[in-house]
């Protein structure tokens, strides 16, 4: 091993040991790095002009327009959350489903599925589901092991069923890995992955676990009733009405945004935006109620305007405009104005009712403790690099004897080694640009070509897994505190054992028919 | 000393609170843009680079805010049980070891950076794009600048907690 390896080495195992002092994150592994490079430079292994990519580097992060999605998503989340959208869906669920046997426990994850939809921060998620429905749980008579796994469980799907964070960040990561793979084997007209490819391609395996979760508690409430008991007596009767009211227009915008960025009809930031929008309006709708109609009727023009154009040519500045369009046009200025007021008075509502200052607080908090940590991953990747690491790396993926297979296992294993440590940010702006390269050049398992949504989609389900591992799993850490004292911390995480062994066991289902990945994404975008 | 890192905080506090309203600007005109594309086949690069620079300016102007409200992630396992002096020797040595030797670095890196930008005042590359790419560039001095600021605040409170050996309010 060379004085440089060792360095790679050891700048890892550094970094490691010291983020459990607990300073930033960010600013630890960047820091490292700086010291790592500092050595490499005093024992020459380390060339120091490597450092002067790091302002192009980070006005890369700055333009990149994949990202721009990132603070719109976590609006979406945040603002459904605030505005208690989710507190009435999940409470309504509860009273829907309480009746049966394990039936708050399975509400619980359904919810958690649909909230994650239209978010992907596990804190938020986990903390309104730990608030909520734990006490709820415990009053019933749950085991608190299932009800802290449950609900830890529940708030990480968030990070698998897209739209999500962890797949914007691992779509952006990947597309360059896809490009830098085929550009060494000689390929200069690359095949390209989105982010809607591995929106397309996480949507089955996502429902699946979702499954998986139900099921478990199903067998649980069958097993061992007394676990999960049905509601007491006494519980109120939900009507219709209350469950469409709750159920309808969070699920019907988390499907309208989805459904555009599968269908190719959006690109996830624009999607994004309408859902951002979106969720300003059905928070106002909350909050002011004497107000329905004018949100009403502003989801009528947003309706009329969309069905209007994509049933009628109204692109400007053409010379062959007839009089209709003409008159459509006019028509289509008319309803945009109508959606511009209607969205104005929403955002004075949610201001008025102090729900959007702390929104943009949180979610300008939230985007730059992201991008403060992918700039400190590209701190400690550019030196990783400077010190010949990814080509360490390359040499030993491609040397293991089990081929494709082995190498993908390892990576998987550091993957989820890591997980204990640092979240998914940092293992995907680290890990993936060094080992994705090498792994799309090899073949699946199977023997057929590598599929960059497969792989993606088994990175995911795995970084997933991260968030819930006891000790250090971010959803473990929410959950703990907010949950009463009566839950030991024993029992979040032996609670969360089950959901983890059902997250290693969905990696072999991915492992073993890798179409529940690929086979969407291929219906959807056929030239791929 | 305390009087000096309360300015620091107070500035980064209102740099992030004005800046977090860049949020809503986002929001409000990507939703713009996609009505304009969808319904009335027009689109704006200017627009779309306001977008651009709207987004990159509310991360890269509040991070010493976020800094400050403790809003970056960090491995808490043994820092949320540690007591006020521990956790005060962490900040302080986190910034010496880790958050300065980072910030000096870009500074020192970005600033030939910059200051190519600013000598020939660089524009948008597109046609009909903004003519402000330079103090886009800037905004990273600006970054690492508000980072060590609000860093020296922490380890001012921090060094105030070691040294008074009774309870200080903490820096949020």
């Amino acid at each position: 091993m060379s004085v440089s390896e060792g360095l790679d080495i050891g700048m890892f195992v550094v970094a490691c040991v010291v983020l459990l002092a607990g300073y930033p994150v960010a600013f630890t592994l960047s820091g490292t790095a700086v010291a790592f490079a500092l050595l490499g430079w005093a024992l020459h292994v380390f060339d120091p002009t490597f450092l002067s990519a790091l302002p192009q580097r980070i006005f890369g992060i700055m333009t990149n327009p994949v990202l721009i999605s990132v603070p719109l998503f976590v609006f979406m989340g945040v603002m459904l959350e605030r505005s208690k959208v989710a507190e009435l869906l999940l409470e309504t669920m509860g009273r829907l489903f309480g009746r049966i046997p394990g039936g708050l426990g399975i509400s619980v994850t359904l919810v958690g599925a649909l909230l994650a939809a239209s978010t992907g921060i596990v804190g938020a998620t986990v903390v309104t589901m730990g608030l909520l429905s734990l006490p709820t749980m415990l009053r019933w008579g749950y085991d608190p092991k299932l009800a802290s796994g449950s609900i830890a469980a529940a708030g990480t799907l968030g990070q698998i069923i897209p739209p999500s964070l962890v797949l914007v960040v691992l779509g952006d990561v990947l597309a360059n890995a896809y490009q830098i793979a085929q550009t060494s084997q000689g390929n200069f007209a690359p095949e390209t992955v989105s982010v809607s490819d591995l929106f397309a391609g996480a949507l089955i395996p996502g429902l699946v676990l979702a499954g998986l979760y139900i099921v478990w508690q199903v067998i649980v409430a069958i097993v061992n009733p007394k676990a999960s008991p049905p509601a007491p007596a006494g519980l109120g009767k939900v009507t219709l009405r209350e469950v469409a009211g709750a159920l309808i227009p969070p699920v019907a915008l988390v499907l309208c945004v989805l459904g555009s960025i599968l269908f190719g009809i959006a690109t996830p930031t624009e999607a994004a935006s309408v859902g951002a929008a979106g969720t300003l309006l059905l928070g106002a709708q909350r909050r002011a109620p004497h107000l329905a109609r004018w949100f009403v009727a502003t989801w009528i023009s947003l309706a009329l305007l969309l069905a209007m154009a994509s049933s009628i040519d109204m692109r400007l500045g053409r010379s062959d405009t007839t009089a209709v369009e003409h008159v459509a046009i006019v028509v289509a200025a008319l309803l945009s104005l109508g959606l511009a007021s209607g969205l104005l008075l929403a955002i004075r509502v949610n201001f008025r009712e102090d729900v959007l200052t702390p929104v943009v607080r949180t979610t300008t908090e939230i985007t730059t403790m992201v991008f403060t940590i992918v700039v400190g991953a590209t701190f400690f990747s550019l030196v990783f690099r400077g010190l010949g690491g990814e080509a360490m790396v390359a040499r030993h993926l491609e040397a293991l004897p089990g081929g494709s297979a082995q190498a993908i296992i390892v990576v998987m294993v550091a993957m989820f080694l890591l997980g204990f440590f640092v979240d998914y940010l940092e293992i995907a702006y680290i890990v993936v640009p060094i080992a994705a390269p090498v792994l799309l050049k090899m073949p699946m398992p199977d023997g057929s070509a590598m599929s960059p949504v497969w792989l993606g989609v088994l990175m995911s389900v795995n970084l997933q897994t991260s968030f819930m591992h006891p000790p250090f799993g971010a959803a473990l850490f929410f959950l703990r505190g907010v949950a009463p004292p009566e839950v030991k911390t024993s029992h979040i995480y032996l609670g969360a054992i089950p959901f983890v062994v059902i997250q290693i066991l969905m990696l072999w289902v991915l492992w073993e028919w890798p179409s529940l990945a690929t086979w969407l994404p291929r219906l959807l975008y056929a030239s791929q | 000393m305390l009087k000096f890192a309360a300015a620091i905080e107070g500035l980064n506090d209102r740099i992030g609170r004005f800046t977090s309203w860049g949020i809503l600007v986002l929001v409000v005109l990507q939703f713009a843009v996609v009505i304009q594309r969808y319904v009335f086949g027009v689109g704006f690069v200017w627009l779309q680079e306001t977008i651009t620079y709207v987004y990159a300016s509310v991360f890269m102007l509040a991070a010493g805010f976020t800094l400050l409200r403790d809003g970056h992630v960090r491995v808490d396992i043994w820092y949320r049980e540690a007591s006020e002096k521990a956790r005060a020797l962490v900040d302080l040595l986190g910034a010496l070891v880790f958050l300065w030797p980072v910030t000096g670095l870009l500074l020192f890196v970005a600033w030939p950076y910059v200051s190519r930008s600013f000598a020939i005042l660089e524009g948008s590359r597109e046609s009909g794009g903004l003519p402000l790419l330079y103090l886009l560039k800037g905004e990273i001095l600006i970054f690492a600048a508000a980072l060590a600021l609000q860093g020296l605040a922490r380890a001012i409170r921090a060094v105030a907690v070691l040294g008074n050996g009774e309870t200080e309010e903490g820096a949020r």
